[in-house]
């Protein structure tokens, strides 16, 4: 039989204020052990929360972007469980009335524009924990409470999608929109942004929802692919073998590719949720919820149809820029310029640039790049002054010294070799090294001759054009 | 009114003796008891109360503790962390 | 006479014109501690030598000419369930043992600011909850005018301490009566603050919407000082209140001429004792013919009050004090096997039975199947007594009340019946419940020689007008008495 794959999504997004939900300690990554904390996120008998304004303005702004109804008079509810990251023993959260509810997003699909609209539930605002270092060094496990009190907020949505792939586009998505409204790093690997999915099975064609499976700690949006696509095997496997899928939650071991029961419907936790007696009412002015709804950028669907239509960007590479507000930010400043062509422009960033940055872990905010540079580095590649071989020597200077795209090249000796005869010598000494190649060629091998441009693009150090080396060479062995 | 008075316990992460169990049970039973003349009354939200909004706090830090202010009470501590029997995910 | 015996207006006073020092005072609340501390045992902690540090401070500004608070260099020691840096804070539970806060609660922030001295912190049921102070862990605390009777709860310390003169005035805290039942058993004046008018950071939470931190003393007008000390906007507290509040000790002459008083009659039924009803019908006798107006009402949600209060502070209270787990301070069991069993052992050892009764009846409240029926219920409940209370205060400025329905008890007496125990909150909790300010006045006796109290209840922010009519009273009456001698 085939199947539909039912799969919602709730996803924690830690909002970059600059200090704690409920407390003024520093909101930060990355610091010393049991640095930012005090009496209030370190549970202290005796202390009180105060709610961060800045908070409610993020979540209000995303529940803007995620077309939702704002709850502007709301509350906000304990959850309580026992977890040693959890120092009051209850996290402050939001239960009936979240700030931001019944909203929707538009999903891209395909390179056509196709979209999709996947259902918001809710968006709420709550405080993260604090973690748990685990060292098998030794028989217990250490508390770090820095990250109690971080912000975050929870983005549940309808189970609306029926693919991994759309599961993907949807948490593209949201994290291209909180980049851009600029409430979230987005930083994975840092865990600012984590999700548990809700999966389930049913047979094509029908419209009755199977039972579904949640499954935690999916850390990464490939890994979340992956958790999908393993949890619909393993119900549709149980199912064929005529089995029944029962409501579980399940912890995704990513490594490992495989998930395990973490508990079943009847172990269920029992959160005894109740107002925070803590807390009073939160009432958002009505105009100060329409001032945070005009605040907002243009958001990243609409951004996404404009490099479409106005740069003629596939959208697979538009997505990329759009995903990254920096990178869309340099891009629309140095396609302002005119001065070469948009679609290389993109390239650049998604290629080079992208990998450069992801070697050394670092964001685009942290380098030397800017528009002006880019821009004239691919103009130089695109009037063949430069090659592109040595447009990467280029943009590894321009990204992180102060040195002009100009200068880089006439310092490194970089512009192209036009002249013929200087190009003729390399190939003739190329074609002599390589007598067994030439041979090849001859007897019909003509693929050859990508490897002989590579030999004469290195003995020119970068500096010859391969298309006129092409042409040489074909000339040259065609005249031996 | 029957109270399954063991999985309260477990919810409480609370260990109530055997011999006290029936004690408990019974005690909390009057008090429960005394609930249930309560009228029933209408009216469905509370929780919220729009005549009694709260003053948010502005974005600014203000100093963390040190870190041994921070860990001084703990029980156990390690490798500037406090430390707990080794835990499982939950 | 000696300097303990008197009233933190007349040291202010006196240590003004330079008729006795702050250390004296000091030395004469610890030499009277030193006296009788072994028989009433109202501290857990004394910070003897801070206090005559901070005494000491007093003089030396007093002696510079500088112009200090009116409770400067006064005595006020303070409830062990009120954060104070630095100073043990246990809340009488083994699971606070040793717990030393790296922080000040707002109240002890205001106590220092304006020079006050604190002789120690004090003995109380365990996290508040009881009516008898029976519940500490470490120790009973004895009623000052019967050894053998209890001085009421939960902030029975502070009560023994004021009205033994072991200390000046004290910080109490009120969830269901825990001022007001402890001050009518020892015979002093003790007021429960309007909900949100004194800041409850680094107050202990037993139920947070109910909490509040009162004073209590020997006089009216001592309380109305420590209160001017107290009350005001906490930006730490997310529930206290936006307002600007008046010298309290300044119209405490007023009288009581064109005010109403309600009598409402359900707080006068079957479970108050005979003596308990006489002695409050005369005292308000005395208020009508010192020119107040006397009315008759009924407050007929009353009855379910207790079932509501045990209900939203046992819920509170589960979750409240889920944060003592054994992981972060406090407590911690010896031996175990794991997580959960830590968990278990460190709560089941470090909480005694009435604090683990709550959190068992609070979690059952909250969960799941079992909310609509309880908690919620509960919650709408008390919106029906708070209306009820608005609507009476429409045609009364106060309301007077028993403040327990009997006199002290005998310790031990009521130890194992925690339906009886809770019946000595009866005529409290409703004003916790609805948010009220309500202030005990000693009115006598009974026939134990233990005192008897009644209870002032206005409505939100009238503790001026309760003020200046508990102060009517004890001038009718001539003040509450001597210091009671210490004996069994």
């Amino acid at each position: 039989m085939e199947y539909t794959t039912v799969i919602g999504l709730e996803v924690h997004a830690e909002l970059n204020t600059a200090t704690k939900i409920y407390c003024g300690c520093k909101n930060a990554f990355g610091s010393e052990v049991n640095s930012n904390c005090c009496p209030i996120c370190t549970g202290l008998p005796g202390t009180l929360p105060t709610l961060n304004e800045k908070v409610v303005d993020y979540a209000i702004k995303m529940g803007h972007a995620l077309n939702c109804t704002i709850h502007n008079v709301c509350k906000q509810d304990r959850k309580n469980y026992f977890y040693p990251d959890l120092p009051k023993g209850y996290q402050i959260s939001q239960f009936d009335i979240p700030l931001c509810e019944n909203g929707f997003v538009e999903v891209m699909l395909d390179d056509e524009g196709t979209t999709k609209k996947i259902g918001v539930t809710r968006i709420h605002i709550e405080e993260d924990a604090g973690k748990l270092i685990h060292d098998d060094s030794f028989s217990g496990s250490l508390v770090d409470l820095n990250r109690c009190g971080v912000p975050l907020i929870e983005i549940v949505s309808e189970p609306d999608m029926r693919s991994s792939a759309e599961a993907k586009a949807y948490l593209d998505t949201i994290k291209a929109i909180l980049g851009t409204i600029g409430i979230s790093d987005c930083k994975m690997q840092e865990g600012s942004i984590r999700c548990d999915i809700n999966v389930s099975v049913m047979p094509k064609g029908s419209d009755t929802f199977g039972t579904r499976c949640e499954m935690k700690n999916v850390n990464t949006f490939s890994g979340a692919v992956r958790a999908i696509e393993y949890e619909a095997k393993r119900q549709i496997e149980i199912l064929e073998a005529g089995g029944e899928i029962h409501q579980e939650t399940r912890r995704w071991d990513d490594m490992k590719g495989e998930s395990f029961l973490l508990r079943s419907k009847e172990d269920a936790q029992d959160y005894r949720y109740f107002p925070e007696p803590d807390l009073l009412t939160i009432m958002v002015d009505p105009a100060h919820v329409e001032e945070l709804k005009a605040s907002l950028p243009e958001l990243p669907n609409a951004k996404l149809k404009r490099y479409m239509k106005d740069f003629g960007l596939p959208r697979f590479d538009a997505n990329l820029l759009v995903e990254n507000p920096e990178k869309a930010e340099l891009f629309e400043a140095a396609a302002a310029l005119k001065s070469c062509q948009p679609k290389n422009i993109s390239n650049w960033l998604n290629g080079d640039v992208s990998r450069l940055l992801n070697e050394k872990n670092i964001n685009l905010s942290d380098t030397k790049l800017t528009a002006q540079n880019l821009a004239r580095m691919i103009q130089l590649i695109e009037s063949g002054e430069i090659s592109n071989a040595a447009g990467k020597t280029v943009i590894e200077e321009i990204l992180f010294t102060d040195k002009s795209a100009d200068e880089v090249v006439k310092e490194k000796g970089l512009a192209q070799i036009s002249d013929t005869s200087a190009l003729e010598a390399i190939v003739k000494s190329v074609l002599e090294a390589n007598g067994k190649a030439v041979e090849d060629y001859k007897k019909g091998k003509t693929n050859v001759v990508g490897f002989l441009v590579g030999q004469c693009m290195r003995a020119s150090k970068g500096q010859g054009n391969p298309g006129i080396f092409k042409d040489l060479i074909v000339k040259a062995i065609e005249t031996i | 009114m029957q109270i399954d008075i063991k999985h309260v316990a477990k919810l409480a992460r609370l260990r109530i003796e055997d011999d006290q169990l029936e004690k408990f049970e019974e005690q909390m039973q009057d008090i429960l008891g005394m609930v249930e003349n309560l009228p029933e009354i209408s009216g469905s939200e509370f929780g919220v109360d729009p005549s009694c909004p709260m003053q948010l706090r502005k974005d600014e830090i203000t100093p963390s503790l040190r870190r041994d202010e921070v860990l001084k009470n703990a029980p156990e501590v390690k490798a500037g962390c406090v430390v707990v029997p080794k835990t499982v995910e939950q | 006479m000696e300097l303990y015996t008197k009233s933190a207006a007349e040291l202010s006073r006196m240590l003004r014109d330079k008729s006795c020092s702050a250390t004296e005072i000091a030395q004469s609340v610890f030499s009277r501690i030193d006296a009788v501390e072994d028989k009433v045992k109202a501290y857990i902690t004394l910070t003897r030598d801070s206090a005559m540090d901070q005494a000491k401070a007093v003089d030396e500004l007093l002696a510079k000419g500088e112009s200090l608070s009116p409770l400067a260099g006064i005595p006020v020691a303070v409830k062990d369930n009120i954060c104070t840096k630095d100073i043990l804070t246990t809340c009488a539970s083994k699971m606070l043992y040793n717990f030393v806060p790296p922080y000040n609660a707002t109240v002890m922030e205001k106590l220092l600011a304006a020079h006050t001295v604190m002789p120690g912190k004090l003995n109380m049921d365990e996290f508040a909850m009881g009516s008898s102070c029976e519940n500490s862990r470490f120790f009973k605390t004895h009623n000052p005018h019967n050894l053998n009777y209890v001085p009421g709860g939960s902030s029975g310390g502070s009560s023994a301490a004021v009205a033994s003169g072991m200390a000046t005035l004290a910080l109490g805290s009120d969830t269901g009566g825990s001022i007001r039942e402890p001050a009518a058993y020892c015979g002093i004046v003790g007021l429960k603050p309007t909900y949100g008018s004194v800041s409850r950071y680094g107050l202990v939470a037993f139920a947070s919407s109910l909490d509040q931190i009162g004073p209590m003393g020997r006089t009216v007008e001592d309380v109305a000082m420590l209160y001017n000390v107290l009350c005001g906007h906490d930006k730490m507290d997310a529930t206290s209140a936006y307002r600007e509040y008046p010298d309290f000790t300044a119209n405490l002459g007023e009288g009581v001429k064109g005010l109403t008083i309600g009598v409402p009659a359900e707080y006068y039924g079957e479970g108050v004792d005979e003596e308990v009803k006489t002695a409050v019908h005369a005292a308000i006798k005395e208020l009508e013919a010192a020119g107040a107006t006397v009315k008759e009402i009924s407050l007929p949600s009353t009855q379910y009050a207790l079932s509501a209060y045990y209900i939203i502070a046992s819920a509170e209270a589960s979750s409240n004090l889920a944060r003592f787990d054994g992981v972060k301070y406090g407590y911690r069991a010896e031996n175990y096997n794991g997580l959960i069993d830590m968990y278990e052992r460190t709560r089941s050892e470090g909480f005694g039975d009435e604090v683990k009764r709550r959190i068992m009846l609070g979690t059952f409240v909250l969960s799941s199947g079992y909310y609509d029926a309880y908690y919620k219920r509960a919650k709408l409940l008390q919106m029906r007594i708070a209306q009820e209370f608005a609507e009476a205060f429409q045609s009364c400025d106060l309301l007077i009340t028993p403040t327990a329905p009997s006199t002290a008890f005998k310790i031990g007496e009521n130890v194992d019946d925690p339906l009886k125990m809770y019946a000595a909150d009866i005529c409290t909790i409703n004003v916790n419940i609805a948010g009220l300010p309500g202030l005990n006045i000693p009115c006598g006796k009974g026939a134990n020689g233990l005192p008897i109290g009644m209870q002032l209840i206005g409505p939100k922010f009238s503790e001026a007008t309760l003020l200046k009519t508990g102060a009517c009273y004890e001038k009718i009456v001539g003040g509450f008495g001597p210091i009671p001698e210490i004996r069994a």
